[in-house]
């Protein structure tokens, strides 16, 4: 538990890590950037695929089909004349062309299986594998509507998960997880390089305060405004972006709390061993880049090459985001995500061991 | 009656530029500085007069010889020496985003206490600052705020380390009083200087320091009689620079 000294110091450092506002603002701008943009990306789902038609044939069977694709969210119809859409289909306006021929009406229909063409550009072409079947589709039930055959089996797809869960929610705890990293380390690491450069640690020093204290009030401090900027995030997730967090929040945010224990304390150990901004920074992203791409940040650590995965796993930010994300995105329980706590708190351990270590008076204020 | 006591202090630093080479920075210092005194350590760059500072204040170790401060061993018991004694250091910068008051409190915390900080403000003629932040202050009024910051404890003894380099005549006039009046309340004061003129009319006594030792100590007056060259070579008037000089060379130090 905080002594009164710790307290009423974590108090001041709040109030001078409030007023700083502009870095408050800024820290939260990248963040917010990332998933608004990932929001929109995703959110139509695929985009409709151009597809031009030359309907050559003047039936009722022929204008009912061209409506059927017209009516398809994935197409996006041009009808025209063969030759124009060929040109826009070199031109890379159309993805495909299809050609109904004269005969396509009642009669050939009924009689024997009519040729349809398609034109296709061959750059595109890893698309049709994602659209023949979806013609093919249309062309069968159509046919079955001639030949007034009922389907064999009909599918029903059931999700499991019994809602849909887009790439933002799946990327939703990894932000936060990487976000949290980023403000803790730059809040206490980047921190004490500044006020060791400006003679503020020595200053420090000659008053009777223990390191303990003073480190403990900077997490303190720091932890706090960490916790608002990510409420800020979640809430923008949640409320503008409509991201689904399913689990508990109490154990969201207990998590976010640990990790941002954790990454305080590593920044201590930046912030101990790094003499100026410019080292503090070149020794940060050492730390941090690895990260970004490595603990399932953006994407599933199971992605990745076997030989890097034992790696991935183990480190602090793959334990905080895995756990994270399966308290968000699946509801799981504390106890469920056990292997992600034992993980997280043999970090804490590391972590703190080596910032107590690490952080000499001494030895920084000097 | 001395309050600080220190016998042959040592300090060793790696060359700057042979880091497998070391040099006593501080050689063999001994100091008795009385109760009540305002106690000047003179010497030119790299003497070692803020090392000297520096291990009393339990900042830097201190490699050979001792030394206790109100009867506390300094290396036995940093933490209790630093509860006594305040310091105000040659670099002075602090927190952003925090007004004088607001420092002083939080100063005032770090040695558990509760201060009263518009009367230390009084005390330093910074009343009228309170709301202000440090990086609006000129550089005298930077001086007389962070002995305000050293004066939170109501320390026994008072270390000033260069109090009046950079600062204006005016200043430099003003900082005096304040010292003058500190040391009229019973506080000891120790402080560094190049310049003579503060340390003949503010100090009670001195120690001139080269090369890591104490070459000469002394009152004021002492020492222009002892030091100052005889009349032909130098004005009339001998004053303390002229024995500065003549115990330290004419040679610039970096």
């Amino acid at each position: 538990m905080p002594s009164k000294l710790q307290l009423h110091l974590s108090k001041v450092f709040l109030k001078i890590f409030l007023r700083d506002r502009q870095s408050i603002f800024f820290s939260l701008f990248f963040p917010i950037i990332f998933m608004t943009v990932f929001g929109f990306v995703n959110s139509g789902g695929q985009d409709p695929i151009n597809i031009g038609v030359v309907n050559e044939s003047n039936s009722v069977v022929a204008s009912n089909f061209v409506q059927e694709l017209i009516d398809s969210p994935i197409f996006n119809v041009t009808i025209g004349t063969e030759e124009r859409l060929r040109e826009e289909l070199e031109a890379g306006d159309q993805t495909m062309v299809l050609v109904l021929p004269e005969l396509f009406n009642n009669q050939s229909l009924a009689q024997d299986s009519t040729e349809l063409r398609l034109l296709v550009d061959a750059a595109q072409v890893q698309q049709l594998g994602l659209i023949l079947p979806v013609l093919e589709q249309t062309l069968i039930e159509i046919e079955r509507e001639f030949r007034n055959t009922e389907p064999m089996f009909s599918l029903v797809i059931e999700d499991v998960q019994a809602r849909s869960q887009s790439y933002l929610d799946f990327l939703l705890p990894g932000l936060m997880a990487f976000t949290l990293m980023q403000l803790s380390i730059a809040g206490s690491g980047f921190n004490i390089v500044e006020y060791r450069r400006k003679g503020i640690l020595k200053r420090l020093f000659v008053t009777p305060i223990q390191p303990k204290d003073f480190i403990a009030a900077i997490v303190l401090a720091r932890m706090s405004i960490v916790l608002l900027q990510l409420t800020v995030l979640v809430a923008f997730a949640v409320f503008v972006l409509d991201v689904s967090i399913v689990g508990n929040f109490a154990a969201f945010y207990f998590l976010i709390i640990l990790g941002t224990f954790i990454f305080l304390n590593l920044g201590f150990c930046l912030g101990s061993v790094a003499k100026t901004q410019q080292a503090v920074m070149a020794v940060g992203n050492i730390v941090i880049f690895p990260q970004i791409f490595l603990s399932g940040v953006f994407y599933p650590i199971e992605s990745m090459p076997a030989l890097i995965q034992p790696i991935a796993y183990v480190l602090p930010l793959s334990f905080i985001s895995t756990g994270m994300r399966d308290i968000a995105n699946e509801g799981a329980s504390l106890l469920a995500i056990m292997p992600s706590l034992l993980g997280i708190a043999v970090w804490l351990v590391i972590g703190f061991v080596l910032a107590t270590r690490l952080f000499v008076w001494k030895e920084v204020a000097n | 009656m001395p309050i600080i006591e220190v016998e042959n202090f040592a300090k060793k630093y790696p060359l700057p530029d042979n880091k497998n080479e070391t040099f006593f920075a501080v050689n063999g210092v001994s100091l008795h500085i009385d109760k009540g005194e305002i106690f000047g350590i003179l010497g030119p760059n790299g003497a070692g007069k803020t090392t000297t500072l520096e291990m009393l204040e339990g900042l830097v170790d201190i490699d050979g010889g001792h030394a206790t401060i109100d009867g506390i061993d300094v290396q036995s018991h940093p933490f209790k020496v630093k509860g006594i004694i305040g310091v105000q250091l040659q670099a002075n910068e602090y927190f952003d985003n925090l007004s004088l008051v607001e420092l002083l409190t939080l100063f005032g915390a770090l040695y558990s206490r509760e201060i009263d900080p518009e009367n230390l403000l009084g005390k330093v003629n910074l009343l009228d600052k309170a709301k202000a932040k440090p990086a609006n202050l000129s550089g005298g009024q930077k001086q007389r705020f962070s002995i305000a910051c050293a004066l939170v404890n109501d320390p026994k003894v008072l270390f000033l380390d260069e109090p009046t380099t950079g600062l204006d005549p005016q200043a430099k006039r003003n900082l005096w009083d304040l010292v003058t009046e500190l040391n009229n309340t019973g506080m000891t004061i120790v402080l560094t200087t190049h310049n003579m003129e503060e340390a003949e009319s503010l100090c009670h006594r001195i120690a001139i320091m080269d090369h890591g030792k104490i070459v000469a100590e002394g009152t004021p007056q002492q020492l222009i009689l002892q030091h100052a060259p005889e009349p032909p070579e130098a004005p009339l008037h001998g004053n303390l620079e002229d024995v500065f000089l003549a115990l330290t060379g004419h040679a610039l130090r970096d």
